[in-house]
């Protein structure tokens, strides 16, 4: 049964569920395109993001006894602010110190990686095993149109994903913090020559990267009240993959990369058993980079002698 | 003085670049460094530069002073920003993945807020009206000359009143060469201090005032352009007889 109507529900669920992964794709590529670092405690600075959020709303609810509606508009630009923090300790305490040293990029990533183990640890460590329940911010609506079901909360989620897209492409073409960044993924040797610190345009990139995936985090414990401390490491792995697909280091690429593994996603459960979601997923996206290997907005690069 | 470098020993990993080098730049001067390959030009310019590891060099001993003040713990954003000395790198290291007018503006990132950028912008599309004609286009797809006028303009936009070429005439035709060389003396007559790293010595020496040579790491000549042009030994060895 394929019709119209099934089309479109299956295009809003996808775009939905894509959102989360282009948000958390975003800081993966953006990271990637200054550093040429892969952040792999990226998927757990999201999961600090939703556990941040859950602290921020449960205080601003029982402890200031604001509504619910109160509640998400303070949430949302805190958690944002409080996860940006997270990246730029991480960097600051983890990353910049061997970038000091001159390390191999290798050990950076080993570092990427055990950063992550330790954000999901620490939190096991501290706050426990079990799952927390997060409280429901908004009344959720559910529309009809036509065949069509969605919920404000959907519509919000994507329209937060676009938002986000909007404002780091405009960051990203027309300020020169973005130019900056743009300046350092093709040619980092040049950059301080221009009377840049490149340290002010790494810390810049960390609190963009971790703030998108703060919201991600947010928006996400809304959709999937469910909180624990391994909710970053699958969804992580998934958005890095979606942006090396969309070609990493190009913000562009994250985003539709994102929508593309959420489509995806979405898709192979609309015809398929739900069990081969991730396997035909995965088997696509790697049709798609063996026939592209630099993704779908990844370039070359050229030099002129 | 401007900038002197005093006694410079400075080392890459575990060669020693320069074995104590001195050489001085006055306000309005245009100096040159010349001698071959591997002599240490490029480390001298790198190491006034202050750039960040891995390709710092280390400075062993001397010291490198800006108006009287060592420069050694200086950040290399700063020596542009608070400075004002701009480096044209060897192989012009623009942002090929940017349009020209974005490599310029680039280059404005620290200037003051008061500047009157707009005039400063048309300053350097007249002296190289090839980059106005294609500041809309990327910078990668623009010729090896068209490029070299972009690395110069773009050092010209960080608002430097002392730039530092390395190796500008390479790779360009002998028009280009000289075109660029004519604009170098314009913009030194207009008070830029420029100091030049050049293997075409004779090209270099046409437009300097002072000059030293370098071999290996030590100055073996220095003096005005004229006495060094007359130099036997330097003659023989660099000017090709």
């Amino acid at each position: 049964m394929f019709d119209d109507f099934n089309l479109i529900q299956n295009l809003i669920n996808a775009l939905q569920w894509g959102s989360f992964y282009a948000l958390i794709a975003l800081g993966y590529t953006m990271v990637y395109g200054v550093l040429v670092l892969i952040n792999f405690a990226h998927g757990d600075v999201f999961m600090v993001g939703a556990y941040i959020a859950f602290f921020v709303a449960s205080f601003v609810l029982s402890v200031l006894g604001l509504p619910g509606w109160a509640a998400f508009i303070i949430t949302i630009p805190a958690t944002m602010i409080l996860t940006s923090m997270v990246g730029v300790s991480l960097e600051r305490i983890a990353y910049r110190p061997l970038r000091r040293k001159g390390a191999h990029r290798l050990y950076v990533v080993i570092t990427a990686l055990m950063c992550g183990l330790i954000l999901e640890h620490a939190n096991l460590a501290i706050f426990g095993a079990s799952r927390k329940a997060f409280p429901p911010l908004i009344e959720e609506h559910v529309y009809h149109l036509g065949g069509v079901t969605f919920t404000n909360l959907k519509i919000i989620v994507i329209c937060a994903a676009i938002m986000s897209f909007l404002t780091l492409q405009w960051i990203v073409t027309k300020t020169k913090v973005g130019m900056a960044m743009r300046a350092i993924s093709y040619d980092k040797f040049a950059v301080p020559l221009m009377g840049i610190p490149i340290d002010q345009i790494i810390v810049t990139t960390f609190i963009l990267g971790s703030g998108f995936a703060g919201l991600a985090g947010v928006l996400f414990a809304m959709s999937y009240p469910i909180l624990e401390p391994y909710m970053g490491a699958l969804i992580g792995w998934k958005a890095f993959i979606a942006a090396v697909v969309g070609g990493i280091g190009d913000i562009r690429g994250a985003f539709l990369g994102g929508f593309l593994l959420g489509a995806v996603e979405i898709l192979v459960v609309a015809f398929f058993p739900s069990s081969y979601r991730d396997l035909i997923a995965f088997s696509v996206l790697l049709v798609i980079l063996s026939l592209k290997p630099t993704g779908l907005f990844g370039i070359a690069k050229t030099t002129k002698i | 003085m401007l900038l002197s470098v005093e006694n410079l020993i400075v080392k890459y990993g575990n060669i020693q670049a320069l074995h104590g080098i001195s050489f001085d730049v006055d306000e309005g001067e245009i100096v040159t460094l010349i001698g071959a390959n591997g002599a240490g030009k490029t480390t001298s310019l790198y190491s006034i530069t202050r750039l960040p590891p891995p390709e710092a060099p280390r400075v062993i001993s001397g010291d490198i002073k800006y108006k009287g003040q060592s420069i050694l713990k200086t950040s290399p954003d700063s020596v542009v920003k608070d400075l004002k000395m701009a480096l044209v790198p060897e192989g012009r290291h623009i942002f090929g993945n940017m349009t020209v007018m974005e490599n310029l503006i680039l280059a404005t990132y620290s200037r003051e807020k008061d500047a009157d950028l707009e005039s400063e912008y048309k300053r350097i599309f007249k002296l190289f009206p090839r980059l106005e004609e294609r500041k809309d286009q990327r910078s990668e797809s623009l010729s090896g000359g068209e490029q070299q006028m972009l690395a110069v303009g773009r050092a010209l936009m960080t608002g430097c009143n002392f730039i530092l070429l390395d190796e500008p005439s390479m790779g360009l035709a002998p028009v280009l060469k000289y075109e660029l060389f004519r604009t170098l003396k314009q913009l030194n007559e207009e008070g830029m201090t420029i100091l030049l790293i050049e293997q075409n010595a004779s090209l270099a020496l046409h437009l300097a005032h002072r000059g030293y040579v370098l071999d290996t790491g030590e100055i073996v000549a220095q003096g005005s352009s004229e006495s060094l042009m007359n130099d036997p030994k330097v003659k023989k060895a660099y000017l090709g007889g």
